[in-house]
């Protein structure tokens, strides 16, 4: 068994798998192990991808703006709404209806039977 | 009890992206590639087996186009001589250096560190997924650490001086 082999046990206790504790003492023993555990947490860190290449799985969070316009074009159409109706309200009130002409039937005037009777 | 291939899927996303970005080295790929994924497997019926199982599953499926990606590819991408860009920040030439190194390892102890490392899976699973045994997934493991810790000295010395987490993720 080389040095590999019996320090295999530090990387059995960085993954959180079973290791042999004794196995783990023998090999923190030796001031190699030791580097090792912390080299190895070390690269642990340097393999890890940026937050930048994280991010860029995430498709771009557009739902805040859509909601955002949404409400903003819901204003736009009430208050153009209003703004039109009001406008035609005013037009539609602005001339008063034709003067009534009343006609009453002159004193000899008389009902005749229909159909020629 | 049978699995949604979109839970599944969604449960699984962010392990596979990151498999899949040290895997090929490029962002846009690695996103390609783990919606490929999502393609395979709303396809194909999820096995009823256990849960360690089903995700040793969706990890060969990965695994599997991955190589294809390499295969068709002949394993360009991966290597940036860190020369030729001398203006580029300190985290992408780390970046650089950490593809490079892993592109020198084999393909099959690349896939075991990083399925380890950037998905997370146990050895367990690893086996299931590159079919050997839990001991040779640890020694392989292993392996390739002290291969990588020899090839990534200088930024290994350079985070040394920076306090740690054990998990690897930002103190």
């Amino acid at each position: 068994m080389n040095m590999n082999d019996t320090h295999e046990v530090i990387s059995a206790f960085l993954d959180d798998e079973p290791f042999d504790p004794s196995a783990l003492a023998a090999a923190l023993s030796d001031p190699e192990g030791r580097a090792q555990l912390i080299d190895l947490i070390a690269l642990r860190h340097v393999t890890q991808p940026g937050r930048e290449a994280i991010a860029a799985m995430q498709p771009k969070r557009r739902s805040g703006l859509r909601a955002l316009l949404a409400a903003a074009a819901m204003v736009v159409a009430l208050v153009g709404g209003y703004a039109i109706g009001q406008r035609q309200s005013e037009s539609g009130r602005s001339e008063a209806p034709p003067a009534t002409s009343v006609l009453e039937a002159p004193a000899a005037w008389q009902r005749l039977p229909s159909g020629g009777q | 009890m049978t699995v949604d291939p979109e839970v599944l899927f969604v449960a699984n996303q962010p392990r596979l992206f990151r498999y899949f970005l040290r895997a090929v080295g490029q962002i846009e790929t690695a996103r390609d590639l783990t919606q490929d994924v999502f393609v395979r497997v709303s396809r194909t019926a999820v096995p009823q087996v256990p849960d360690g199982e089903v995700r040793a599953w969706l990890f060969r499926i990965a695994r599997n186009l991955a190589l294809d990606h390499h295969r068709r590819h002949q394993r360009q991408p991966l290597p940036v001589a860190l020369a030729v860009d001398a203006g580029r920040p300190p985290s992408q030439e780390v970046d650089a250096a950490v593809n490079e190194a892993l592109a020198t390892l084999s393909d099959l102890d690349r896939d075991v560190f990083l399925m380890r490392e950037m998905a997370g899976l146990g050895y367990d699973e690893i086996a299931r997924v590159c079919d050997l045994t839990p001991d040779a997934v640890r020694s392989r493991i292993h392996r390739a650490r002290l291969e990588l810790r020899a090839q990534l000295a200088t930024p290994i010395a350079t985070r040394r001086t920076i306090p740690m987490r054990h998990s690897g993720r930002e103190p």
